[in-house]
């Protein structure tokens, strides 16, 4: 396709394959494009990892410092975000075993998770935006890494299996297998906010 | 289907991953069992929660700053040790003086320059007038002035021509006081606001590409993600240089965006994957109503006037 000038930038016409094209013909532009499109999914789903907001931000610079060094090597059936999801997965991979190393690991048993998750029920609309983001966020820091992945990936991003097959390297019978884990220990810690009643 | 069968699929039914046969077969289920459709909704009620979870985390401005120092700003290193191959020519002291008298110079042909009368304006003149004089003077005065020319040649010109008594030529003012007029272009002063410049260039740009986009009755849905999301920022924007436009008399920036409106909510209010039709019914309004055109011509006039 003709490469499309900075005149139609952030539009219709820039389609993800446009765009890594155009980055490997060397047009910077292309990649603040993709920087703006993909910019706010991507920093979500490390904060999602990692939840501390300055590690998130500071490891979103170092994914697309490598997606640009190495975007000449993407591969053409690849979808863009799936191929930056998975840079930024390793990226926040690197960043936990670091941290984990550092004994600076997240506490699985966060009391503070297990308090909020009394057995009161409490309806989702008294419920407190800020008070149910706190217990989302505390909730996910406590499941494990490959489970929170997927979680994050599958309910949070609303990727597909295969997309999360292709992010993660995990076959689908264990993402199916984590995930519902996951649900399951996510939903053990929120129910009494949510009010569900389903059980597994 | 039995009931335990259903469950153990529920949470790919509500992913939408189960292949058709199966996803037909549990919705048949759920519409059947009072049990498992409980549990569904048990299961939708928990998706909804986590769809309002907000992380309440933003790209910082300063992001795209930092990862283009090391990105895209060493792919134009070249340019960059041409610059300080450049700067290291100048780091001399000789170099350093001459590059200070050349700056000197510079600074002051500039201000000769700006001194210079303003260039003499578009007269109606007839070919072979006797009455005007045809060495270039300033007939609005009296021929007396002529930068170009030396005293003696202009004390020369002033006594040889002689300028008879004749009707004052009709000249176009381009800064007469118009304050009476609502459109007049000083109002396109505002295009000087590099908020108000930026926002149209980017409206321009964004009505462009849902002009130009190819809608066939074939395609399913159109991905306008970007553009909305685009279109919701050029939105809030446009409320406010408008409202600005308003408070300061700028007319001609207020109707223009008061135009641009309905087409930046239209497009901000389509869903991420839009119809067809409903794409094509914005891009038909945007041609007939060439508001593109509208847009270019306010940049333009907005150039000229700078």
């Amino acid at each position: 396709m003709k490469p499309l000038t900075v005149a139609f930038a952030g539009t219709l016409m820039n389609s993800p394959a446009d765009l890594v094209t155009r980055v490997c013909q060397g047009d910077s532009d292309a990649f603040r494009l993709i920087f703006e499109r993909y910019s706010r999914p991507v920093i979500s789903f490390i904060y999602d990892m990692v939840n501390d907001r300055a590690l998130a931000e500071e490891l979103t610079q170092e994914t697309f410092v490598r997606a640009y060094r190495s975007i000449h090597t993407m591969r053409a059936e690849t979808k863009l975000s799936t191929w930056l999801f998975g840079i930024a997965r390793n990226v926040a991979r690197e960043s936990l075993r670091a941290r984990a190393r550092a004994n600076n690991h997240v506490d699985l048993a966060d009391k503070s998770v297990m308090d909020l998750s009394d057995n009161k029920p409490v309806p989702v609309e008294g419920l407190l935006s800020k008070e149910l983001n706190a217990l989302i966020r505390r909730s996910l820091a406590a499941l494990d890494e490959d489970k929170r992945l997927v979680f994050t990936l599958k309910v949070l991003h609303q990727c597909s299996y295969e997309e999360i097959a292709a992010i993660t390297g995990f076959s689908i019978a264990k993402l199916k297998t984590d995930l519902h884990r996951a649900r399951a220990e996510m939903r053990k810690r929120i129910r009494s906010y949510a009010g569900v009643g389903y059980e597994v | 289907m039995k009931c335990e069968v259903c469950l153990e699929l529920l949470e790919e039914y509500l992913d939408g991953e189960l292949p058709q046969p199966d996803h037909v077969e549990v919705g048949e289920h759920l519409i059947a069992c009072g049990d498992c459709s409980a549990s569904f909704a048990a299961l939708s009620e928990e998706q909804e929660l986590f769809a309002r979870y907000d992380r309440e985390v933003e790209v910082p401005p300063f992001l795209w700053t930092r990862i283009a120092a090391h990105t895209v700003a060493e792919s134009n290193g070249a340019r960059s040790s041409w610059s300080r191959r450049v700067a290291a020519i100048f780091a001399t002291p000789l170099a350093s003086a001459t590059a200070v008298l050349l700056l000197a110079i510079v600074v002051g042909l500039v201000y000769v320059i700006s001194r210079r009368p303003a260039p003499k304006p578009i007269v109606a003149e007839k070919p072979n007038d006797p009455t005007l004089p045809r060495d270039g003077t300033d007939p609005n005065h009296g021929g007396s002035v002529k930068p170009s020319t030396t005293p003696q040649q202009d004390s020369k010109a002033h006594v040889a021509s002689k300028p008879k008594p004749r009707h004052k030529p009709a000249i176009k003012h381009a800064n007469t006081d118009q304050s009476d007029v609502l459109s007049s272009n000083l109002g396109y002063l505002d295009i000087d606001d590099l908020d108000t410049a930026r926002h149209i260039e980017q409206s321009q740009n964004l009505l462009r590409s849902i002009r130009n986009v190819p809608v066939s009755d074939s395609d399913e849905e159109i991905d306008v993600t970007y553009d909305k999301a685009l279109s919701r920022r050029l939105l809030n924007e446009n409320v406010v240089l408008r409202r600005d436009a308003e408070m300061k008399a700028k007319f001609p920036t207020k109707t223009l965006l008061t135009d641009l409106e309905p087409f930046l909510i239209d497009i901000a209010n389509l869903p991420d994957r839009a119809r067809p039709e409903d794409v094509r019914v914005i891009k038909e309004r945007v041609k007939k109503t060439e508001i593109v055109a509208a847009l270019i011509d306010y940049q333009d006039r907005g150039t000229n006037n700078r």
